[in-house]
C-alpha cells in the first residue's frame, strides 16, 4: 500500500481507539448517574485543596508508616485553625469531616503503636 | 412515730419495686417501606413547618454510606448534624444535591428550602421533605424500586448487600466536590471471628462494611477498640444503638436476622 | 380506719404482686383493637385462638411484624391493602388450609363485611365459633391447652407464609434450662427452649424480649413479668397465664419436700 495511506490509515485507527479512551480516563469517580451541575464548580480555596490531599487517602491507612500517619494526624490539626475562621455552614460541614479524618488516622496510628497479641 | 415511719417507708419501697423492671418488651415494627425512615425536627417546628421525613431506601440504592455519612458530613443519629435551610441553600448537606440542577438520571433534583419568603409553588416543593402528616406524592414507589431487588426477612425486606454484588444497584462511591479526588477503595477481608457462649459464632466481614462505609464512618467513633478482637460488645449494647448498633437496629438489616451475623455453626 | 388503710394497701399490692384474674376461655387472648379513627367502623376484635390453630406464633409476630401490645403495631386500611399486616393473608387470594381467606378493608365506606373484623359491640358475625372450633382440643381451666394440642397432632401450625418473606434455615435451638428464683424457698423454674422455639424461632424472644445471652445476666422477676415484660410479654394474655403456677414452677416447694 502507498507510504502515505498507510499512515493516515494508521492515524485513523489511533484516534479512533483513543478518542474514547482519554473520555473515560478522565473521569475519576467510575460511573455516576448523577452529574455536576451545569455551572462550573466554584475553583477549590487553599485550605479545601489541602484538606482534599490529607482526606483523600483515608482508605489507605492501613498501609502507611506510622511516621506518615504521625504527620497527616498533625496536618489535620494544623487546618483545624483555619476553618474554625469560616462561614458557620462551612465551619460545621469541614469540621465534621476534619474530625472524622484525623480520628481514622489517629485510630490507625494507634493500632500500629500496639500491636495486636 | 418510728414506727409509722417505718411503715410509711415500707409500703413505698413496696410499691416502687415494680418500677424498677428492666425493658423486656417487643418494640414498634416498622414497615418494609418505614423502615430506614429518619424524621428530623431540629428547626422545623420553630419556624412553623412540618418535621422533616427522610427515607434511606431511596437514597441507599443510589449512593454508598459513606457518601452522605462522611463526604457530605451527615451524623449518624436523627438531629445530629444540625441542618439549617441556609446550609441547603449553599450546596451542603441536602443541597449537595438537591439544588434544583444536579442530575439523576437525566433529570434534574429538586431544589430544597428556600430563605426567602415562600410562593405557593414553593410550599409545594417545601412539602416534598417537611411532610409529617402529610400526603405527599413522592417520584418513586417502594413496591416498584424494590421489585427487581433480592428479598430479604426484616428491615427493608430487601437484601442491600447482595443486590450491590449483583450489580442490580450501583450505589455511587463519590461525589463531585465533596469527594476528596481519590476514589474508595475496598478494604481487604480480615474476618473478625467473636464466639458468644450457646450462639453460632459469628462471621463478621470487613470488606462487606467497607464496600458501603469506608473506615471513618466506623473508626473510631463507632468502634474505638484498636485490639482486634478485645472489645466486647453485648447484644444489650447493641440493641441500644452502641457499636453494630448504630446502624443494625434502625437502617441496615436489623438485629432480628440473627443468622446474617451468627452464620457459623457453633463448633463442638 | 386503719382497717380500711389496710385494706386498700391489700388491694393496690395484689394489684402489683399477683397476676389479673385471666378472663374465660372463650375470651382469653382477646385483643381489642382501637386507633379511635375517625372514619373507622368500630374497633377491632382480634381473638387469638383461631389464629393460633392456624399458625405459629412466630409467622405473625416476627415474619409479618405485629406487635406483642394492642395497637402497638399501626395497622391501618392503607397498609392492609398494600399486603402488610392483616393484608398479608387477607387479600382475598391466599389459600389457607384449602379456604380462601377473606379480603380485608376493600370498602372505603361500610359495608356489613367490615363487622367481621370491627365487631366490637356486635353478636353473630364470626364465622367460627369458639366452643364447636376448639371442643376437640385438650383444656386447662384457663382456655386451650396449645401446647399439647400441638405436641399431639391435633394442630400443625404453619410456620411459613409462602412468598412474603424468604425462608432461612433454622438456627439450632439451645437446649433447656433452670432459671433460678431470686429466693432460696421457690425452686428453679424449668425452662423449655425447645417448647419455646416451635411456636417462636429465635427471633419472636431474642434480642427484644430477652437481650442478653447470659442468662444470670438479667433478672427476669415476677414483677417484671406481671407488667407485661419479658415472659409476661406472653404470658399474661395469650400464652397460659401466670396464674398457672405449676406449668413453670415444676419443681415442689422447699416445705413440700422430704
Amino acid at each position: 500500500m502507498n507510504r502515505r495511506l498507510r499512515a493516515i490509515v494508521v492515524v485513523c485507527l489511533l484516534t479512533g481507539f483513543m478518542g474514547p479512551g482519554t473520555v473515560f480516563c478522565t473521569s475519576q469517580n467510575g460511573a455516576q448517574s448523577t452529574s455536576p451541575p451545569a455551572t462550573q464548580t466554584p475553583a477549590r480555596e487553599a485550605w479545601q485543596r489541602e484538606f482534599d490531599r490529607i482526606c483523600s487517602r483515608t482508605q489507605e491507612a492501613m498501609s502507611f508508616s506510622e511516621e506518615d500517619l504521625a504527620s497527616l494526624v498533625q496536618r489535620c490539626d494544623a487546618l483545624a485553625p483555619q476553618i474554625e475562621k469560616l462561614d458557620e455552614t462551612r465551619r460545621k460541614v469541614y469540621l465534621g469531616r476534619l474530625h472524622m479524618c484525623r480520628g481514622l488516622y489517629a485510630y490507625v496510628l494507634e493500632s500500629k503503636r500496639n500491636p495486636k497479641k | 412515730m418510728n414506727r409509722k415511719r417505718f411503715v410509711t417507708l415500707a409500703l413505698i419501697l413496696l410499691f416502687s419495686i415494680p418500677s424498677l423492671a428492666q425493658t423486656g418488651t417487643k418494640k414498634k415494627r416498622p414497615l418494609p417501606y418505614e423502615y430506614g425512615r429518619v424524621v428530623l425536627n431540629n428547626n422545623a417546628t420553630k419556624y412553623e413547618m412540618a418535621p422533616v421525613v427522610f427515607e434511606h431506601w431511596i437514597h441507599r440504592g443510589k449512593f454508598t454510606c459513606r457518601v452522605c455519612h462522611v463526604d457530605v458530613g451527615f451524623g449518624m443519629k436523627a438531629g445530629n448534624t444540625g441542618i439549617r435551610a441556609a446550609d441547603i441553600e449553599r450546596g451542603y448537606y441536602c443541597g449537595a444535591c438537591h439544588n434544583g440542577r444536579t442530575l439523576n438520571d437525566g433529570k434534574p433534583i429538586f431544589a430544597a428550602c428556600s430563605t426567602r419568603k415562600l410562593t405557593y409553588e414553593d410550599q409545594k416543593r417545601c412539602d416534598r421533605c417537611h411532610s409529617v402528616g402529610k400526603r405527599v406524592p413522592s417520584d418513586f414507589d417502594f413496591a416498584t424500586f424494590t421489585a427487581p431487588l433480592p428479598k430479604e426477612r426484616y428491615g427493608n425486606g430487601v437484601d442491600w448487600e447482595k443486590s450491590e454484588e449483583l450489580g442490580l444497584i450501583k450505589p455511587q462511591t463519590a461525589l463531585a466536590g465533596f469527594t476528596p479526588k481519590n476514589p474508595l477503595v475496598v478494604q481487604k477481608d480480615f474476618d473478625l471471628n467473636a464466639k458468644v457462649e450457646g450462639m453460632p459464632d459469628i462471621i463478621f466481614s470487613h470488606r462487606k462494611h467497607t464496600v458501603w462505609n469506608g473506615c471513618e464512618l466506623c473508626h473510631p467513633e463507632i468502634f474505638m477498640g484498636v485490639k482486634k478482637g478485645n472489645s466486647h460488645y453485648t447484644m444489650v449494647d447493641i440493641s441500644e444503638g452502641r457499636s453494630c448498633g448504630a446502624c443494625h437496629v434502625t437502617v441496615a438489616f436489623p438485629l432480628m436476622d440473627c443468622q446474617r451475623c451468627h452464620a457459623k455453626p457453633v463448633q463442638p | 380506719m386503719l382497717a380500711a388503710a389496710l385494706l386498700m394497701t391489700g388491694m393496690a399490692l395484689a394489684q402489683i404482686y399477683l397476676p389479673p384474674a385471666p378472663p374465660p376461655p372463650a375470651q382469653y387472648g382477646r385483643v381489642v383493637l382501637d386507633s379511635h379513627a375517625v372514619r373507622s367502623p368500630g374497633a377491632v376484635v382480634f381473638d387469638h385462638w383461631l389464629h393460633r390453630s392456624k399458625f405459629t406464633c412466630r409467622l405473625c409476630h416476627v415474619d409479618i411484624g405485629f406487635a406483642m401490645t394492642a395497637n402497638g403495631t399501626g395497622i391501618t386500611q392503607e397498609s392492609i391493602r398494600k399486603g402488610y399486616h392483616c393484608g398479608a393473608c387477607h387479600d382475598g387470594k391466599r389459600v389457607v388450609e384449602g379456604n380462601v381467606v377473606f379480603a380485608a378493608c376493600v370498602s372505603d365506606q361500610y359495608v356489613p363485611a367490615c363487622d367481621r373484623c370491627h365487631a366490637a359491640v356486635k353478636r353473630g358475625v364470626r364465622k367460627y365459633d369458639y366452643q364447636s372450633y376448639t371442643a376437640r382440643y385438650p383444656k386447662t381451666n384457663f382456655g386451650v391447652d396449645w401446647m399439647t394440642a400441638e405436641e399431639h397432632g391435633l394442630i400443625r401450625p404453619a410456620d411459613e407464609l409462602a412468598g412474603f418473606v424468604p425462608a432461612k434455615p433454622r438456627m439450632p435451638v439451645r437446649g433447656d434450662f433452670d432459671i433460678a428464683a431470686g429466693v432460696n424457698w421457690v425452686r428453679p423454674v424449668q425452662f423449655s427452649h425447645h417448647k419455646h422455639a416451635v411456636w417462636n424461632g429465635c427471633e419472636l424472644c431474642h434480642p427484644e424480649i430477652f437481650a442478653t445471652a447470659r442468662k444470670s445476666a438479667v433478672q427476669y422477676t415476677m414483677f417484671s413479668n406481671i407488667e407485661g415484660h419479658h415472659c409476661g410479654a406472653c404470658h399474661l394474655k395469650v400464652a397460659f397465664p401466670l396464674n398457672n403456677c405449676a406449668m413453670c414452677h415444676t419443681r415442689a416447694p422447699m416445705w413440700a419436700q422430704q
